[in-house]
């Protein structure tokens, strides 16, 4: 098995054939930790269990000092005879060899296809090891903080999203790519984004514009704003994918670009924005590795509609579930102490309805590119 | 029908009565006699108290029945079938018993000309004396058991002569009765029909006499020749001779009737009577031919309930004054203990007491407002409850058999609660309970199953799982044969093995018992109530029981579901009907009380039997995922480490293993470790190991290995 098919891969201790990485070999030694754990218990009549630190909002506590969320100490016990936790017991210990054979085949794939190799009929039943890929993502992640490995140390990737265009040059696995020059989708953006990946050569931007989704990015590159005003514009197609943060993380600590948020002013915004600045609780492990707490929220907000003279046509109404997760989101300990934030979810609650960015358009197709962005970034009204 | 029954009506019962000739004429001579009268709806004054006054008289009870049958359960051709059959079948087991004979009774329906049925039931009771033939079935509100506090199954003497008037009514046919009460006595053959209009008999044979029969060979050559039915033997295996019936009565009713199956039919009710009814052999033949026996579990007799004073808590105040005019007793305090049970001097004198009467003072010289007085005093005075040995219970042990014996189940509970008291009356509740039935469908073997399908001719699919498994109904059968795919029409006779596995596979895992809800069999008096059950005091019992805590399901205000039948007896010496076709028990606390209590304890039972059930299967299902999952994670973990994978999976193995057990004994609805112990279901419990072998036999399982009883 001496080839190297894998492009986008890890290492390159890879090209070596069958040796592993420093890293590679640290993840092994962790699998196999896990192996021999159910062993010791097995072969001394215990009952075998796994620890595993609890990814709920629970075990997250928000560091003030370091201003984004840590994962806390919290474990949740699976253990193998317990009927209702038996068959995760079962999948998790699989996720663990799936991805042992991963790293000694020197491969990556997508969690999907991590799904498919682990999904057979278990012998002697009709039922599947796993039914849905749904049952498997979140064994993955599992997985992920149980090892303390990252999902790359994995040999795993989720699907690309989100892209990226600007005066910047970087090289990826070791393509050298001028993303000034991407044409009309621009560069997308891999889900691993490590250095190892992904590195900056060169880039003369000034800021990095974050934008929720696709349709307003494409609006934004094709009227070259980010030529006009020398930035680095990006979107993450919705909640931002790792990929996306993590390219966010290094564009700002490692070329020290500040980072602003154009995002929709509803509660699904403000969270896409938490998450960028504070990271998100489910990987809350990986936040210092995600989170930009100097991150800022330009818009769209509350104001806006009288601010810019929106016609009542283009406002959605709040629904019961919007409320409630505005709500919810004013009481996250990262917004509770902000007066501004306070004010903007009462504001938007007050109001009843929530702004699209895409509403903009109703002021004129490029009224976003040439009036509303501009301007908040002359009078630098953004939120905290 | 009804044509025929106003003809009758008309012609026969009323001949003196066509109102409008009358009202004509009368109403024509007022108006002349009477003007200024009120002049609403015409000038005429309609009638005056005099004119009203020539058409007031006595009506005959007969005659009130006659317009009015269905208060007596004559309302539909359906229903009167059924209504005779039970009258008669009821004063045939009322018969015997009094007269200390083990029952045995012959029912046979067979079709006559048009609509009409011929209804002949016989029993080999102690017969009838001549005199009283006639007067019996042909004179309504005459009989033994109305004036005395005893518990029997017919209470007013109306049944059996009302069933003879319908048939009157219906077909202008007489009852014939054939009696006889020695061997050696001539039995005595009757005609007779009743005269509606003054509640008398009329007898048709032996111009007005009736006719006698001489004893032996010769008698039943004349009967043979003048055609009367007559069961003169009993049955008897092959090769004895068969006894000879010493006495009985044998009664024939023509009458218009529908026969039809299911609920409420002539069916339901005599397998529901051999139900309560242990002691008593049944055979009956339905309008088709089908010849059906219902064999006596055992030749005990019920205990002979005692007849009994009436309670003074039981006695109205109308019915005081009654008692106390036709009292032979000279003094108040006499006439108290003589009168009514329970009363001793001391409560007399309590009573007297609290009344402000002497206890000397003359019965003679009570008047009304001394009666209310005394009516009150007694309200007020605590006395002892009735002696209960007027009443006898069927019994757990013998509710137990009759159940088990009829309704196919695994689970069986019985409780007979101790005697109680509504308004003086004593009474007693009984309560038994069938669990399962529908299970032989899922139990059956691949063998058992090749081997039903190899001997059935039935032509469907659908026939055959209707006809050869207990407790599946057609909508089951659907279900069934839906779930294994097969086309309605699939025939049991061309299936090859891979089409029985099909089978097999969907009878098993198809639940049917979850859409079955909860049988009731009321009874009173040993007697099987079959409609108004909504407005009956025992179904609203069952229904406001919490059988949840009892590991049914139940929806709020409904009957519970599950493959249940649940028989409820109140034995009395006065059953509170709701109305006189006895119908309907009526829902006093105290009976309401007592049903609550017995239910419950039968619940109680089947809970316990229904956890257990429920934990073995949670064993079994535990251990079966363990198992599951343990080899897929050797398989892992040995192809991380490299280890053995068989030596793992056995470790693991040993550790579930072990890990199962200590669940098992765990698991206790408080969470506390209970040992299993075997004895906890009380007495009076059935629980019946259901093997599919026994469906092969076809017979009822009564082998004695296979019931446990604990």
């Amino acid at each position: 098995m001496a080839k190297k098919t894998a492009r986008r891969n890890v290492s390159k201790a890879k090209e070596s054939n069958g040796k592993l990485t420093v890293k590679d070999r640290k993840t092994l030694k962790s699998i196999g930790g896990l192996a021999e754990g159910v062993n010791k218990a097995a072969f001394r009549g215990r009952d075998p269990h796994l620890e595993i630190p609890s990814r709920s909002l629970s075990n997250v506590r928000y560091n003030k000092s370091k201003r984004f969320i840590e994962m806390g100490r919290g474990k949740n016990r699976r253990e193998l005879f317990n009927l209702s936790q038996a068959k995760s017991y079962m999948q998790t210990v699989l996720v663990g060899n799936g991805c042992r054979q991963l790293i000694n085949a020197g491969k990556t794939t997508s969690i999907r296809g991590l799904y498919y190799l682990l999904k057979h009929t278990i012998e002697g039943t009709r039922e599947e090891t796993f039914d849905e890929q749904k049952d498997c993502d979140p064994i993955i992640e599992d997985v992920e903080v149980m090892l303390s490995a990252l999902r790359e140390e994995l040999h795993l990737y989720a699907k690309n999203a989100g892209a990226m265009v600007g005066p910047i040059t970087l090289v990826d696995s070791g393509d050298e790519i001028d993303c000034s020059r991407m044409g009309s989708g621009g560069y997308s953006i891999p889900s691993i984004a490590e250095p190892e990946v992904v590195q900056f050569k060169r880039h003369s931007a000034k800021f990095v514009l974050h934008v929720e989704k696709d349709t307003v990015w494409r609006r934004f590159n094709e009227d070259k704003f980010w030529q006009e005003h020398d930035c680095i514009l990006t979107h993450g197609g919705g909640q931002p994918p790792r990929g996306v943060r993590r390219l966010l993380h290094r564009l700002h600590h490692e070329l020290k670009l500040p980072v602003y948020c154009l995002l929709d002013n509803d509660p699904w915004g403000y969270y896409i924005y938490s998450v960028i600045k504070q990271g998100s609780i489910n990987l809350a492990y990986e936040s210092k590795r995600m989170a930009i707490p100097a991150a800022r929220y330009m818009g769209m907000r509350s104001k806006d509609y009288e601010r810019c003279g929106l016609s009542s046509s283009v406002t959605i109404g709040l629904n019961d579930n919007d409320v409630k997760r505005a709500k919810q989101i004013a009481g996250y300990p990262w917004f509770a102490n902000k007066k501004a934030w306070q004010k903007e979810i009462a504001l938007m609650l007050q109001n009843g309805f929530k702004l699209e960015v895409e509403a903009l358009i109703n002021k004129g197709i490029s009224y976003v590119t040439q009036e509303y962005v501009p301007a908040r970034l002359d009078d630098r009204d953004f939120l905290d | 029908m009804d044509r025929d029954t106003d003809r009758n009506t008309e012609g026969k019962g009323v001949p003196g009565l066509s109102p409008k000739v009358t009202k004509g004429k009368r109403s024509r001579k007022k108006e002349n006699g009477q003007p200024g009268v009120a002049k609403s709806g015409g000038r005429r004054r309609r009638n005056t108290a005099q004119s009203m006054a020539a058409q007031q008289r006595n009506i005959s009870v007969s005659e009130f029945f006659a317009k009015n049958r269905h208060l007596l359960g004559f309302d539909n051709p359906r229903k009167a079938l059924l209504t005779t059959v039970k009258e008669a079948v009821d004063n045939s087991l009322d018969a015997c018993e009094e007269a200390g004979i083990v029952p045995e009774i012959w029912v046979r329906i067979e079709c006559a000309k048009g609509k009409r049925y011929t209804v002949a039931i016989q029993d080999n009771g102690p017969g009838i004396v001549k005199r009283q033939v006639p007067l019996i079935f042909g004179k309504l509100l005459y009989g033994s058991k109305f004036h005395r506090l005893r518990m029997s199954r017919g209470q007013q003497g109306i049944g059996i002569s009302a069933a003879g008037m319908y048939g009157k009514l219906t077909t202008g046919k007489p009852v014939k009765i054939t009696t006889k009460i020695s061997v050696r006595k001539p039995a005595h053959y009757y005609e007779v029909e009743i005269d509606t209009k003054h509640n008398v008999p009329e007898i048709h044979n032996g111009r007005g006499e009736g006719v006698d029969i001489p004893p032996g060979e010769k008698g039943r050559a004349y009967m043979k020749r003048h055609g009367i039915e007559w069961v003169s033997h009993y049955a008897a295996p092959e090769g004895q001779t068969p006894k000879e019936l010493r006495s009985g009565t044998r009664v024939t009713i023509e009458l218009e009737a529908k026969f039809l199956r299911g609920r409420g039919s002539v069916d339901e009710y005599l397998q529901q009577t051999a139900i309560a009814n242990p002691h008593v052999t049944l055979h009956y033949v339905d309008p088709e031919g089908q010849d059906r026996t219902y064999e006596r579990s055992t030749t005990e007799l019920p205990v002979e309930p005692k007849e009994i004073k009436p309670h003074p808590y039981g006695v109205e105040l109308g019915h005081l004054v009654t008692m106390l005019k036709d009292s032979k007793a000279v003094t108040l305090s006499q006439f108290m203990t003589t009168s009514f049970s329970r009363v001793s001097a001391a409560v007399a004198r309590r009573i007297c007491e609290a009344a402000n009467l002497t206890t000397r003072a003359s019965t003679r010289k009570i008047g009304r407002d001394e009666a209310d007085a005394l009516y009150q005093a007694i309200q007020q005075t605590r006395i002892s409850n009735p002696a209960t040995d007027c009443i006898s219970p069927i019994g757990e042990d013998l509710l137990l058999k009759g159940l088990h014996h009829v309704v196919p189940g695994e689970f069986y509970a019985a409780a007979t609660r101790p005697p109680a008291v509504y308004r003086g009356n004593p009474f007693q509740i009984e309560v038994a309970l069938a669990y399962g039935g529908g299970n032989s469908v899922e139990k059956v073997t691949h063998e058992v199953l090749v081997e039903l399908l190899g001997h059935s001719d039935a032509r469907t699919l659908r026939q055959f799982l209707v006809n050869t498994f207990d407790g599946i109904g057609a909508d089951s059968a659907d279900r069934i044969i839906k779930s294994s795919g097969f086309g309605s029409r699939q025939s049991p006779a061309r299936m090859d093995p891979a089409d029985i596995n099909r089978l097999l596979d969907a009878m098993q895992n198809v639940t049917l018992s979850e859409k079955q809800s909860m049988q009731i069999m009321r009874y009173a008096n040993r007697v099987p109530l079959q409609f108004q059950a909504a407005g009956c005091a025992i179904t609203q019992g069952v229904i406001s029981t919490n059988w949840r805590s009892y590991g049914l399901s139940q929806s709020r205000g409904g009957m519970p579901s599950g493959p249940v039948t649940v028989m409820v007896h109140m034995a009395s010496v006065w059953v509170p009907f709701t109305s006189e076709s006895k119908e309907a028990v009526a829902a006093y606390p105290e009976i309401e009380k007592e049903l609550r209590l017995a239910l419950q304890a039968v619940g109680r039972k089947l809970g316990m039997y229904l956890r257990r059930r429920k934990r073995v299967k949670q064993e079994g299902e535990r251990r079966s995922i363990f198992l599951r999952y343990l080899g897929e994670v050797a398989t892992a973990v040995t192809e991380i480490n490299g280890g053995d994978r068989q030596d793992l999976y056995e470790q693991l193995l040993k550790v579930a293993k072990r890990k199962t057990a200590e669940a098992d004994t765990n698991l206790d609805s408080r969470g506390r470790a209970v040992a299993e112990s075997e004895e906890d279901y009380g007495r009076n419990v059935l629980v019946v190991e259901q093997r599919p072998e026994d469906l092969l036999a076809g017979l009822p399982k009564t082998d004695d290995e296979q019931k446990q009883l604990f």
